[in-house]
């Protein structure tokens, strides 16, 4: 009788002592702590090897970064009502619309931003300083694609049969892929028939389309595809793992957006949130991302263009500022129908 | 019996907690969700079968729901196939190795599916071990495309579920009576003749049991339907998730979700008719 | 005759051996594949890795928003546990050994978490406690995991009061003791080992739950399952592998321990 005594008096007593341990804060560091979104890929790397450490020397807190895509936190942050999950928003052009019509977010306070104005003047926005630019191009691996392609068109070469790579439309790599092949297939901002024409001829060469980008960084890191529509950033990330992949600009040109960071509204730390804004406009900061592998496009103007960005895509912030964007004002209220349409057509 | 009556007496008192924490916690959640499935909008709750109509209505979204439902019923035939043999054979081993072989089972239950399906991430992949082996074997000379397909989800489910498979099963083998084995053995039958006749007959409660829960758990693997599956295969779970968090259409995710619950539960319904159906046959 | 039942014996030695054998190798190769993965010394995920090293265990130390998350999830479990032991045994006590056809109705409805899919569940948890405003909190998360977690104390505390002999109970009320006392010192040691067993199931169930961590949980309560989804699903990471060997690692451990004190593989047979 006495075993099973013991037992029952220690388990119990370790049950009430886990239990009080953990009536403790929900943190295992004392210290403020603040809950901001980022982008999948090299954003959220840049993040945590970057940023973050950045932050906390400069005011002590730690940083929480929950991994979301532009338009997933529109929608988590439209359903919280008033009690958002996080402070500070990252979102790419068209969802900074959305934003600002659904009262997400709140205008800029420059004042509290010292590092602001060191922003070249198309980067300064109210409603929050857009902190880079992301381009894309055609990915492939150079050990099986020996000249870089030069045409979107190479997607649909026969040889490249049960190869070819395709992105999920959830993602802003899949709109923007979506809208310069529908733009050079002949189609406007309102009809889309020639993009869908042209990817139901594309998909007797495509091997997978990713669900999302991690599962998109295995197919090219398991050499599943050998050619793609891409990041440029996220193409530089994995380069830095060893995973062979370039990218290559079409000769109908760049294709870019700019992505920016916000102050929510609601924020449970607003001031904390708008010092970690300031610390991503740093040129200190922004240079060390310019460096490889994350090739952050910057956004101060102090800060100089080097490596793999004046290589691939252009040699001064002038060059940058060329590339082409979309009228996102008109795609953006498309974009649900874009993906039905998208998962009824391809995706099966 | 005096004892008996003292249970049933003066303990259902102590049912209360829990039934009043399920009533709280479980059953108003549910009705909740049900409540939502009739609302027009996630804004407008006028009441409508608008959102039942939607998904019944529509060829797309059946296909999904069928296609989680056929999905289930692969990989619980797979479990089956493997996972019989395996408990048949744990009854026949000593209490030592029982107990090791025990571990082995239980082992991936406790581990988290998250864990579970990465693994197999590494393993189904063009250059993953699978692939490797086999043309090392010489079975294929190019790699077989095993991720993002659904015999690669088939296989998957089938293991990372297994041991729900193979536990009722063992315990259902163990109450047999083993003199029955050697009874049939002593009149003649031959192993399979056994197996067929009368372990199989006598193992139906556990084989039914098994296949409810592994038929439960392979059709609302979320985890797995999106790491393995990807974006091509589309499944209940995926689909509800992406209604209700990234279109916020809080009313259409609940009437999926209702249509979800009530399809699990139907298949379960079946699947415990045939058990019955089957023991009624053997035993008249 | 002989021969005969020799062909018969082996054909069914081989079939049943080896599916058998698939069977635990398929149970077995994929976390032992997933274990020597995660000691590569290189950033990519391929079998058999090129070199071997620590770095990415090591990483896992600074991998600060991982740890948090662990602890919430180990809080969230522990407390799960608690509450499911509290109600889960209370209520086997009463049903266990009732043939009552409200204690049948009570255990089916008990047990109907196991069969609903939890999704269904974690979503309509997810409107529910937003409308009472627990939604995204650790107390939400608590009371919908001790939901889906209690079934297996329940379970397993009814599996062990059912082996209990009837005669012991009574043979302590004949002495004159009273039912706490009773419970106390006659029936709680004996079902002790099957209550343990059902707990360690129910909290290593709440410390893996997906489907209602997933609605539940958000950036300020993240939970370890539903980080590690979302960093495999955003990136190429290798410590979500050395994580994944830590939990392999921990459960195999924990496990060992329930064997030990609570005899885990007889509870579950």
């Amino acid at each position: 009788m006495n075993k099973p005594d013991m037992n029952r008096r220690t388990l119990l007593a370790a049950g009430l002592g886990m239990g009080v341990a953990a009536a403790f804060p929900t943190r295992l560091l004392a210290a403020e702590n603040l809950v901001v979104a980022t982008f999948p890929g090299t954003w959220n790397e840049a993040q945590t090897k970057v940023l973050a450490p950045y932050f906390k020397k400069r005011t002590g807190a730690s940083v929480t970064a929950t991994i979301k895509l532009a338009h997933d936190q529109v929608a988590m942050l439209a359903a919280a009502g008033g009690n958002p999950p996080f402070d500070v928003a990252i979102f790419d052009d068209p969802q900074v619309l959305d934003a600002v019509k659904q009262g997400l977010i709140v205008e800029y306070p420059q004042a509290k931003s010292p590092n602001f104005k060191e922003l070249l003047p198309q980067y300064q926005d109210p409603w929050g300083p857009k902190i880079s630019m992301q381009v894309i191009g055609i990915g492939y691996n150079p050990k099986r694609v020996k000249t870089p392609p030069k045409s979107w068109d190479d997607l649909l070469d026969p040889k490249y049969k049960g190869r070819v790579g395709l992105t999920a439309l959830n993602s802003q790599l899949g709109i923007a892929f979506l809208v310069e092949l529908n733009r050079i297939k002949g189609g406007t901002d309102t009809n889309f028939d020639p993009a869908f024409k042209a990817l139901k001829a594309l998909l007797p060469n495509v091997g997978a389309i990713g669900a999302n980008l991690g599962a998109y960084a295995t197919l090219w890191q398991q050499e599943e595809i050998d050619i793609a529509p891409y990041n440029f950033n996220f193409v530089q990330t994995l380069k830095g793992k060893g995973v062979p992949v370039e990218l290559s600009i079409p000769e109908t040109g760049a294709v870019g957006w700019r992505t920016s960071l916000h102050l929510v509204k609601g924020a449970k730390d607003p001031d904390l949130a708008v010092q970690y804004i300031d610390s991503s406009l740093a040129a200190d900061l922004q240079t060390a991302l310019e460096q490889a592998p994350y090739s952050v496009i910057p956004t101060n103007g102090k800060v100089q263009l080097t490596g793999e960005i004046t290589r691939t895509l252009g040699k001064t912030h002038a060059d940058l500022a060329k590339i082409r964007t979309v009228d996102w004002a008109v795609i953006n209220p498309q974009r649900g129908a874009l993906i039905e349409q998208f998962n009824r057509e391809i995706s099966k | 019996m005096a004892g008996g009556s003292a249970d049933e007496r003066g303990e259902w008192r102590l049912a209360l907690p829990l039934a009043a924490f399920f009533l709280l916690f479980f059953i108003a959640p549910l009705a909740v969700l049900a409540a939502w499935s009739f609302y027009a909008a996630t804004e407008t709750h006028t009441l409508t079968l608008a959102q039942y109509a939607k998904f019944l209505g529509d060829r797309f979204t059946l296909g999904i729901l069928w296609n989680t439902l056929w999905l289930g019923v692969e990989a619980t035939l797979v479990c089956l196939v493997f996972g019989y043999p395996l408990a048949w054979l744990a009854i026949r081993l000593t209490p030592r190795w029982q107990a090791a072989l025990l571990f082995v089972v239980i082992l991936p239950i406790l581990t988290s599916v998250v864990v579970r399906t990465f693994a197999w991430i590494v393993m189904l992949g063009s250059q993953g071990v699978i692939n490797k082996t086999l043309i090392a074997i010489g079975l294929i000379d190019t790699p077989l495309r095993l991720l993002y397909t659904e015999t690669g989800v088939v296989m998957v489910l089938a293991q990372v579920q297994m041991p729900l498979m193979v536990l009722p099963i063992m315990a259902t083998l163990m109450r047999v009576d083993r003199n029955l084995f050697d009874a049939s053995a002593s009149l003649g039958a031959g192993a399979w003749r056994t197996l067929w006749k009368v372990t199989l007959p006598l193992s139906i409660p556990g084989i039914v049991a098994g296949c409810i829960l592994v038929y439960a758990a392979c059709v609302t693997a979320f985890v797995t339907h999106t790491l393995i599956g990807g974006a091509r295969l589309i499944y209940m779970p995926l689909y509800i998730y992406q209604q209700a968090t990234g279109a916020n259409d809080w009313p259409f995710a609940a009437a999926m979700s209702v249509i979800f619950m009530v399809a699990v539960l139907f298949v379960v319904y079946l699947l415990n008719l045939l058990g019955r159906t089957s023991k009624g046959q053997i035993y008249g | 005759m002989a021969r005969r039942i020799d062909a018969d014996a082996l054909s069914f030695g081989l079939a049943i051996g080896g599916l058998a054998s698939i069977a635990v190798v398929f149970l077995i190769a994929p976390t032992l594949i997933l274990l020597i993965t995660s000691f590569t010394d290189s950033e990519s995920l391929k079998f058999p890795p090129s070199g071997y090293s620590f770095r990415w265990y090591a990483a896992l130390l600074d991998a600060h928003q991982l740890l948090d998350a662990a602890w919430n999830s180990l809080v969230v479990a522990v407390w799960t546990t608690v509450l499911s032991v509290i109600l889960g045994v209370t209520a086997a006590l009463a049903i266990g050994r009732s043939r009552a056809p409200w204690a049948k109705a009570l255990d089916s409805l008990f047990m109907s978490p196991l069969l609903l899919p939890a999704l269904a569940f974690g979503f309509g948890a997810l409107i529910y406690f937003n409308s009472i405003g627990l939604a995204q909190s650790m107390i939400g998360l608590i009371f919908g995991h001790t939901a889906v977690c209690v079934p297996f104390v329940l379970r397993n505390s009814i599996a062990a009061l059912s082996q209990l002999n009837p005669a012991m109970q009574e043979a302590s009320e004949s002495l004159g003791a009273g039912s706490l006392y009773t419970f106390r010192r006659v029936t709680l040691p004996l079902i002790a080992p099957g209550v343990g067993a059902g707990s360690f199931i129910a909290f290593m169930s709440s410390f893996d739950n997906v489907p209602v961590s997933l609605f539940l949980s958000d950036a300020r309560t993240q939970m370890l399952p539903i980080h590690l989804w979302e960093i495999i699903e955003t990136n190429l990471d290798v410590r979500t592998a050395a994580a994944s060997g830590v939990i392999v690692v921990a459960t195999l451990v924990l496990m060992i321990l329930a064997e030990r004190f609570a005899g885990l593989t007889k509870q579950l047979r």
